[in-house]
């Protein structure tokens, strides 16, 4: 395609959109209210995400030993967790050091471990993995040799996080699915205004002998413009909002001591992402729109 | 050069479009096609620019073959045709001379041979001085003049009118058949839908006359009717 043909066609797509101005911006409207509630669960998806793998980073495997486990039996379990090839870090935890841990988490209510000994403890071992998915047997191996009293890992508890996590992501397909159908729907309506409105130049440019792809491309880059027009509104909105949900939330979880646990992305970190998934459905949506209208309607 | 051979055309409706149409119109030829209302006259064009397949038979223009050629070529058939019609079928918010540029665009004509190429086929149709004006300021006959710039302006091999002076006063529609035999006369093709009995009898050109979607007549400079 020449050049210039693109500009006429840009052109012309520009000026069906404003000649339409009404329907096209209900339909820009409606891609805009369907990219926001997309958007809701994206921004839960991101931050779910995001907080899951910052507490995966964090989970540690607890062995304890037995109160009166050897010597022997605890260098064995250290060597054993030493050239286990799954393990990324540990740390020997010593009676004495559990004492100081409990210690400082009793500071103001030090008569409740008043006769306490380091010898009422036991030792342990804390136990960064790689890979937070081999938890459970690494657990189990550790935990059936000699000395060794109990193994902890809060991995369960993050496996039904991911659980959820993966609902999350299956409703907000079936939502955006739902959204795009309709949204898709309303803009091919507005596509059809122009091509009707155009009905008699469409004829004649039939007969002179333009192709078929002269006569859609316009029509298509309306819907697109319409499409992109929408995932601009909704972006900015979206970081808009995200904003002002993030500076409460952050403020919040600050008051009650959560803001470790709970961390909001900041929309910074994701803008251009967002805008480029926004971007891509917009105008796939308005694309689709106008080529199931042109199909129907334009018959060429 | 166009051939119809044994073309049959039966709409869905169960009408009968043409039926065992066989003629052939050499290069430069001038044709009338008469014949009342619904005989197959725009069958019989609407085939030549592919808005119909026939039923049955072949039809060949130029170098296309209407009963067999895929979609994608029909702009390319239609590049070689020019096409008239009774209501002129001009854009209005465009200007005479955009109109015409209009068709030049279409075909992705460079803008240099857009600005040559308007200005002559607006002088052959003496419409040079109008070409800022919008069709609704314009006559019958000069928006038939406009369309047949538009027409021409590709430097089609075939011309195809159909009724190009059905709403034009008899003194108009000298002018517009005289233009056509202008057109004519410089090589163009020309083939022409009317219903126009005096013109047809006084220009002596090829007569083929249809009835009941029937050739019942096909000759060199004829009358409109067989009577005389």
């Amino acid at each position: 395609m020449k050049i210039r043909t693109m500009k006429y066609m840009v052109k012309e797509g520009f000026v069906n959109t404003y000649r339409n101005l009404l329907m096209s911006l209900a339909s820009v409207s409606m891609v805009v209210a369907s990219l926001l509630i997309f958007g809701i669960f994206l921004m839960l998806i991101i931050n779910f995400s995001y907080n899951l793998n910052r507490l995966k980073a964090q989970v540690e495997i607890a062995v304890f030993l037995k109160n009166n486990a050897t010597s022997l039996e605890s260098a064995d379990v250290e060597l054993k967790i030493k050239n286990d090839e799954r393990v990324l870090t540990y740390r020997k935890v010593t009676k004495e050091e559990a004492f100081a841990e409990l210690a400082t988490v009793y500071l103001e209510d030090s008569e409740l471990i008043e006769g306490l000994t380091p010898d009422f403890l036991s030792e342990s071992f804390r136990v960064h993995l790689k890979n937070v998915e081999d938890s459970a047997a690494f657990a189990d191996e550790i935990s059936r040799m000699e000395g060794v009293e109990d193994v902890t890992y809060p991995y369960d508890s993050l496996k039904k996080l991911g659980t959820v996590l993966n609902w999350i992501n299956v409703g907000s397909m079936a939502v955006l699915a739902l959204l795009l159908i309709i949204s898709v729907s309303i803009i091919a309506n507005t596509i059809k205004l122009t091509v009707y409105a155009r009905r008699k130049e469409i004829e004649i440019m039939k007969y002179i002998g333009a192709s078929d792809w002269f006569i859609r491309w316009p029509f298509i880059i309306e819907g697109v413009i319409i499409g992109f027009a929408g995932a601009l509104i909704a972006f900015i909105l979206t970081s808009y909002l995200y904003n002002s949900v993030e500076s409460f939330v952050n403020a919040h979880t600050l008051d009650y001591g959560l803001s470790d646990l709970i961390k909001m992305v900041s929309i910074g970190n994701v803008a251009g992402q967002i805008f480029v998934i926004y971007a891509i459905i917009g105008m796939v949506m308005g694309g689709t729109g106008s080529i199931i209208s042109v199909r129907k309607h334009l018959n060429v | 050069m166009i051939e119809f051979r044994n073309v049959t055309k039966l709409y869905p409706n169960g009408c009968v479009g043409l039926q065992n149409a066989t003629l052939k119109i050499e290069k430069g030829e001038f044709v009338f096609v008469v014949g009342p209302s619904g005989s197959g006259k725009s069958t019989l064009l609407k085939l030549m620019l592919r808005e119909e397949i026939p039923t049955e038979g072949e039809v060949y223009v130029n170098e296309f073959s209407i009963h067999d050629m895929p979609r994608r070529e029909v702009p390319y058939l239609r590049r070689g045709l020019g096409v008239v019609f009774q209501d002129f079928r001009l854009l209005p918010n465009k200007t005479v001379y955009e109109n015409v540029a209009f068709a030049m665009q279409v075909v992705e004509a460079s803008p240099k041979e857009i600005r040559r190429q308007v200005p002559v086929a607006l002088a052959l149709v003496g419409l040079s001085k109008k070409a800022k004006v919008y069709p609704d300021q314009l006559s019958g006959g000069e928006q038939q003049r406009v369309a047949l710039a538009r027409a021409i302006v590709n430097n089609p091999s075939v011309l195809i009118a159909d009724e190009p002076t059905g709403n034009l006063d008899p003194e108009t529609s000298w002018e517009i058949m005289n233009l056509l035999d202008e057109i004519n006369q410089r090589g163009t093709t020309v083939i022409v839908a009317t219903h126009e009995k005096n013109i047809v009898d006084q220009m002596k050109k090829r007569v083929i006359n249809l009835e009941r979607g029937r050739i019942i007549r096909d000759v060199r400079e004829g009358n409109y009717t067989n009577e005389d």
